[in-house]
């Protein structure tokens, strides 16, 4: 990958070689799919992973969190599955080549929020509940899932800092 | 937890007329980063960068801070664009 950076026309760009790209798109075809899952599920018995994806918005009242849920939960997975949408569109068909991405604000805006969606749900896969938390590393698929989750915040880090004015 | 700067811009009257306000509070957590954090503060509800940053820091270091007060329907829209964004966010009534 090369870091994002602004362009003269106020759109920001990066290349991903074509297994970060694959990578991504996957991500964001998974991004799709909880988003779908957080909407339906059912209250109180959801995934932790998914509840993360929409939490209580009040913390000492269950009642009121599931009324606010009740009217927000579509809602919300319809746009947090839009900008997983973003993402699969703005990588286009995956190549050989090297990838090269242009985004627009608004486009970024949904690269950040769907690249957070994903490690919000990795991160509670690997039990990442504290700051310093490492997760629980026991095998190569959480090992790869660690290896995910570190790497995309460093291309969410990239993003934000080419967004800054 | 609020600051002068806020409080200033929430009119009295408002406040007189509906009673106690509610808060949007937004959460420390392991996940976000503080660019991110920071980029949300001043995107969404357009703090200069410098008081986005310092909400940022007290989000990290105190575990929560507020970044908003109003009527509880103005918080539920906060609360739900900052879930949006993948943060961690929830209203209260202020007093308590």
């Amino acid at each position: 990958m090369t870091p994002f950076r602004r362009r003269r026309d106020g759109r920001v760009s990066a290349s991903f070689q074509p297994a970060e790209a694959q990578l991504l798109l996957s991500l964001a075809e998974e991004a799709v799919e909880l988003a779908r899952a957080a909407a339906t599920a059912e209250n109180g018995e959801a995934d932790p992973a998914l509840r993360r994806l929409l939490p209580d918005a009040y913390p000492d009242d269950p009642e009121a969190s599931a009324e606010f849920r009740r009217f927000t939960a579509a809602g919300l997975a319809d746009r947090k599955e839009r900008n997983a949408q973003v993402l699969i569109e703005s990588l286009a068909a995956p190549s050989d080549h090297v990838v090269r991405v242009v985004l627009d604000e608004g486009q970024a805006s949904a690269w950040l929020r769907t690249i957070t969606d994903v490690r919000l749900v990795l991160a509670s896969r690997l039990g990442i509940h504290e700051d310093g938390d490492e997760g629980d590393i026991h095998d190569e698929e959480s090992a790869m899932q660690r290896a995910v989750y570190d790497w995309l915040a460093g291309v969410q880090e990239l993003l934000v800092l080419a967004l800054r004015p | 937890m609020t600051d002068a700067g806020t409080l200033e811009e929430t009119r009295t009257d408002e406040l007189l007329e509906l009673g106690s306000p509610w808060v949007t509070i937004v959460w420390n957590d392991p996940v976000n980063l503080m660019s991110y954090v920071t980029y949300v503060f001043q995107t969404y509800f357009g703090f200069p960068r410098r008081e986005a940053e310092r909400l940022m820091m007290m989000v990290h270091t105190e575990g929560r801070a507020v970044v908003a007060t109003g009527t509880r329907e103005e918080m539920e829209r906060h609360v739900e664009a900052m879930h949006e964004y993948g943060l961690w966010a929830t209203l209260t009534k202020a007093d308590a």
